[in-house]
């Protein structure tokens, strides 16, 4: 075939050759698919062909990451990365090949293409259930790409999974969404903590763009830092971690913003009971560069405040404290050309939390400032660049003044970071991957001063810390034989915090074997280390908790996971996924008991090393994201140990909190009809570890200072267990069009049972009345145990809207 | 000091969810086993009498048996207790003292006076009816003055005072305070009851200060407390403790007392020395 009918036929696919998976609301959708396609030929007579381009959304012009494009004559297959862009590798074969995109939510697309040793095809996708029509999910791919995938370990959230599904207060958090995934324990009640596979809160990497967040929680882990209006997608890595990640232990999460629609401006919003949200994005210069900006802000205050001020004259008020939080997001896309493209983007999130009455006048506020410029280059077909500068901060900051004295009191940590990542696909065997990254972190922890303001009395303390963190890794994703395909790395890590230097190397490998068409085995080892530690005061997310670096006295923490697996495909719509896992914890970081963090000279005095281990035999995840019903069951059976701490329960093993036995969660989303869509998930834990007083003893103390009859006695940490954890939430979705804007509103109902889960159980006097003479006394009696719940059932309800 | 401070603040924001949304019920719970102790209360005080309370713990659910046989049911008597000093041993026979205002109650009490002198250092030892020791030693600390007590009316015209007390801190040594500060009686919850040291301190000079809470004719009860370590850490515990079992923000912690032996005993054999002034407001 010659270059120029190869060029024409070509020309004639995009829209002739669409092929749609569900037949029965083809005719519903039009025809306009938008799609288009740009081809070219190199050379003729080629060996092999070697397909490559980049996936948009076609009403918007973003790009869509993890397509699956699929090449049927041969059976290929691949994804695309996280800029749209994919690499196909076909051999020699016949005249014409098609070549199938396939995403979920997205209408499937086709083009034909004639063979040539380059071939390029730039696809843009429109979304399915577009202009309020029938929604239905209909990507089978994305489960066959995760049976076949030599990545294991692995969970990928759209939004738009999550704004469907019920949550409380009605506001829409990725995070929690991960919670429902097996091998993630949740934190306590309505938190956003995250425990991966055995490992602590603070050993997951998480970043948004890219761009690390030390602190990814509002209102003390009740809401995540992810407006879901800003927010694309999320991968989490469990383990099997690509070489290109390190610096946590535990895992990966990596939270992508959206794109600036490139066509036209839109404008997304919703009003909820605790936050409302809106976001603008559109095109700078049409189908080329592309804006977004996004905020969201509670209003409790504004009621809290009005209701102080109405009170204000009332000598007997108290007032009620004040507290909000924000979140800012914004994101530039610039196209330089075919080959160069261009991103800029920031967060900037803050806590807001005053108080004021005769004894304080507290400000205090703390929160995550992040943004970055990025940059991807396509050096050839074969091979690209994506560098980028990138800037963190969190902070928190107390400050409480009364006449003539105040009390100041804040941490941060400040990362500049430059990266740098290579991708190179030679041939269909293949797909190298190299890069650099270095890191200048500033740590201040723990910073004080309080006394008079005239100077007389002064106290102050902190410590400041310079870092830098270094990473340099290779990795190849090798089709070693037709079954069989590795994933290989090596990480090079190093850490500098003068005057200890720590070089570690970080092993990588994975593999999956495909045992036939449905059945694939997968194994996957990592080694990781983590140089900067968050010192929890508690089990809890405190926006206090500091961030301390690794120093002579504290060495990096280690892990080194194994994982083995099966992954099972059931009438290509079922996907069942079995893993089994062992984590062994080195340098583990804990705060003795009854650890200062605010009042020592220093803080390592006050720090614990100890070691840990957690291991599953069974996590499992059955998958549906075809049909009308999607959604997916959860099921983890997995022991966590902590110990070898010399100052902590002389070293023994202990559960850390987080330990539960059982983990179960189910998720279903049903699209009723057109207008309607039903969603319900359900999860259960057994009890988290507690540590509850065994004794009591009666302190008298010294003249001055009252006795106090109970002090509990506290013995080996987590002995006990609380109740399971069990909780069913509801929503329906309903979506209308008025005034030209698409509408929905959102109804939840969270922990519709209304049962009573444990958030804290503490132990406290029971009391009798007894008559004395003409008095009646209210005499301790004995001890009871109270349990604490948070929620009721809560229903709530949020409207979004877009034009 | 400063932790319980992040703590408190905490603990406030956190209740502004707590408190829309609490619900609490009693549950029933099995506890771990637990072994009863014995527990050590011993200040030597200046100019007081030797003194020693010697009781019992419990496993935290038994009845809590607050009637006229409390003391009697709580006390571990039958021990014998000797604290030497100087190459002297004082017995203390097994007699109950009462202290008045505040009352402080010992079931061990010796009638010879603990001398004032610091640096000099006492050792504890009791043998329990069944054989089994706690042995325990303390060093005596010198004593601490505040400076002055300064009663400020409040600017903002309230009719409302507060009271400031300053104190002058031997930078040269780490030492450990306890602040106590009460309004009008010494028997009731003090309005402010922390630790502080001064390793933190840069001028030497300490100041605590009340809230603007004080009205015309209140009394103003400034204690100072001079602590050794192990009683700073002792009483650290003990409210960690109580804070641990109420908020679940705040990581609770084991009792950490300074008496040792084959007994395995909690609590504490301390000096205590201290300052209190007594304040009454009376600035028009």
């Amino acid at each position: 075939m010659s270059m120029a009918a190869a060029a024409k036929g070509i020309q004639q696919a995009p829209s002739t050759k669409i092929n749609r998976m569900s037949h029965r609301y083809t005719l519903l959708r039009p025809v306009c698919a938008a799609i288009y396609a740009c081809f070219l030929l190199h050379t003729a007579g080629a060996q092999s062909t070697l397909v490559t381009g980049r996936v948009t959304d076609a009403s918007t012009g973003e790009v869509l990451v993890g397509v699956s494009v699929f090449c049927p004559e041969y059976n290929k297959r691949t994804a695309t990365d996280a800029y749209g862009l994919y690499k196909l590798s076909l051999p020699e074969g016949p005249d014409s090949l098609t070549v199938v995109f396939r995403y979920i939510s997205y209408d499937e697309g086709s083009v034909r293409l004639a063979p040539a040793s380059k071939v390029k095809a730039d696809f843009r996708l429109l979304p399915a259930g577009q202009e309020l029509k029938e929604v239905v999910i209909q990507g089978n791919s994305d489960i066959e790409d995760k049976k076949n995938s030599v990545q294991m370990s692995v969970t990928t959230l759209s939004m738009r999974e999550a704004k469907a599904l019920p949550a409380l207060f009605g506001e829409v958090d990725l995070i929690k969404i991960l919670q429902l995934k097996p091998g993630i324990i949740p934190g306590p009640e309505g938190t956003s903590g995250l425990f991966v596979r055995g490992g602590n809160s603070d050993q997951n990497l998480i970043q948004l763009d890219n761009n690390i967040i030390y602190n990814p929680n509002h209102l003390f882990g009740f809401f995540s830092t992810f407006n879901p209006d800003a927010t694309e997608d999320v991968t989490v890595y469990k383990g099997g971690f690509p070489a290109q990640y390190g610096g946590r232990l535990s895992s990966v999460i990596d939270v992508r913003m959206r794109e600036g629609n490139k066509d036209k401006i839109r404008t997304t919003g919703g009003l909820g009971l605790i936050s409302s949200r809106l976001t603008i994005d559109g095109p700078i210069q049409k189908g080329k560069h592309s804006f977004l900006i996004s905020g969201r802000r509670t209003y409790a205050d504004l009621i809290t405040n009005a209701i102080n001020q109405a009170n204000r004259n009332n000598p007997n008020y108290s007032p009620i404290p004040g507290y909000y939080f924000y979140d800012l997001n914004g994101k530039l896309d610039f196209s330089l050309g075919p080959k160069d493209r261009l991103s800029i983007g920031g967060y900037h999130g803050r806590d807001v939390f005053t108080f004021k009455d005769i004894n304080f006048d507290i400000d205090f506020n703390w929160g995550n400032t992040a943004t970055y410029a990025r940059w991807t280059h396509l050096f050839s077909d074969k091979l690209s660049v994506n560098s980028g500068v990138y800037y963190s901060r969190y902070q928190y900051t107390i400050l409480n003044t009364l006449d003539g004295f105040f009390f100041r009191a804040g941490s941060d940590i400040r990362d500049v970071s430059l990266k740098t990542d290579f991708l190179y696909v030679p041939n269909a065997r293949h797909t190298f991957r190299w890069g650099a990254t270095a890191t200048h972190h500033q740590f201040g922890v723990a910073r004080l001063k309080a006394g008079s303001t005239d100077g007389a009395v002064s106290f102050s303390a902190g410590q400041d810390f310079t870092s830098m963190e270094y990473g340099l890794y290779a990795g190849d994703e090798w089709k070693a034989l037709p079954r069989l395909t590795l994933n290989y790395g090596l990480r090079l890590s190093g850490w500098t915090n003068s005057p200890a230097t720590f070089v570690r190397t970080e092993p990588r490998l994975s593999g999956v074997y495909q045992l036939s068409a449905d059945w694939s085995a997968k194994a996957s080892y990592a080694r990781m280390f983590q140089y900067a530690h968050l010192l929890a005061s508690s089990g809890l997310s405190l926006p206090t908790d500091l961030w301390y670096p690794s120093t002579s006295g504290i060495r990096p923490q280690s892990s080194d996971q194994v994982a083995a697996g099966l992954s099972y495909l059931h009438n290509k719509k079922y996907l069942f996924t079995l893993e089994a896992w062992y984590k062994k914890l080195g340098n583990q970081v804990d705060l003795i008991d009854g650890a200062e963090i605010f009042s020592t000279p220093n803080l390592e005095t006050q720090l614990a090393i100890g070691q840990g281990y957690a291991f599953s035999p069974l996590e499992l995840e059955i998958e549906k994201k075809s049909g009308k019903l999607t959604g997916w069951i959860g099921y983890t059976l997995a022991w966590v140990r902590r110990g070898d701490f010399p100052d902590i329960d002389s070293g023994n093993y202990f559960p850390p909190r987080f330990d539960t036995r059982h983990n179960a969660s189910i998720v279903g989303i049903y699209e009723l009809n057109r207008r309607w869509q039903l969603t319900g998930t359900f999860v259960y834990t057994s009890g988290y570890a507690s540590w509850l007083p065994q004794g009591r003893f009666s302190l008298f103390d010294i003249p001055g200072a009252p006795p106090q009859t109970v002090v509990p006695i506290y013995g080996p940490r987590n002995t006990f267990r609380y109740p399971a954890y069990m909780r069913l939430d509801l929503g329906a979705v309903y979506r209308f069009t008025a005034f030209n804007t698409q509408n929905d509103l959102t109804l939840s109902i969270y922990n519709a049972t209304g049962r009573r889960n444990p958030y804290f159980i503490f132990l406290e006097p029971t009391f009798q009345q007894v008559q004395t003479g003409n008095q009646v006394i209210k005499t301790p009696v004995g001890i009871a145990a109270r349990q604490v719940s948070l929620f009721p059932a809560l229903p709530s309800i949020t409207w979004n809207f877009k034009f | 000091m400063y932790a319980r401070y992040l703590s408190f603040i905490s603990l406030m924001a956190a209740l502004l969810i707590l408190s829309a949304c609490n619900l609490s019920k009693t549950v029933d719970i099995e506890l771990p086993e637990y072994a009863p102790q014995p527990v050590v209360e011993c200040y030597l005080e200046p100019g007081k009498p030797f003194r020693l309370l010697l009781t019992r713990s419990y496993a935290f659910f038994d009845p809590l048996g607050l009637d006229s046989t409390f003391l009697e049911k709580l006390f571990l008597d039958g021990a014998t207790v000797n604290i030497s000093y100087n190459g002297d041993t004082v017995s203390l026979p097994n007699v109950v003292s009462i202290e008045p205002n505040p009352i402080k109650v010992f079931n061990y009490t010796a009638n010879r006076i603990v001398p004032p002198t610091p640096g000099i250092e006492y050792t504890l030892n009791i043998v329990l009816p069944n054989g089994q020791q706690i042995n325990s030693s303390a060093i005596m600390l010198p004593k601490v003055r505040w400076d002055s007590i300064v009663i400020e009316r409040s600017p903002s015209d309230t009719g409302l005072y507060r009271c400031l007390a300053y104190m002058t801190d031997d930078t040269t040594l780490v030492n450990y305070y306890r602040r106590i500060f009460s309004i009008n009686r010494l028997d009731t919850v003090p309005e402010q009851d922390f630790l502080v040291d001064d390793r933190l301190n840069e001028t030497g000079v300490f100041a605590f200060g009340s809230a603007y809470q004080l009205k015309y004719r209140y009394e103003a009860f400034n204690t100072i407390v001079h602590l050794s370590k192990a009683h700073a850490d002792f009483i650290e515990s003990v409210q960690l403790a109580v804070a641990g079992n109420s908020n679940p923000f705040q990581q609770p912690s084991p009792i950490k007392g300074n008496v040792r032996g084959s007994a395995n005993p909690i609590g504490i054999f301390t000096p205590l020395v201290y300052d209190r002034r007594r304040t009454i407001v009376d600035l028009e």
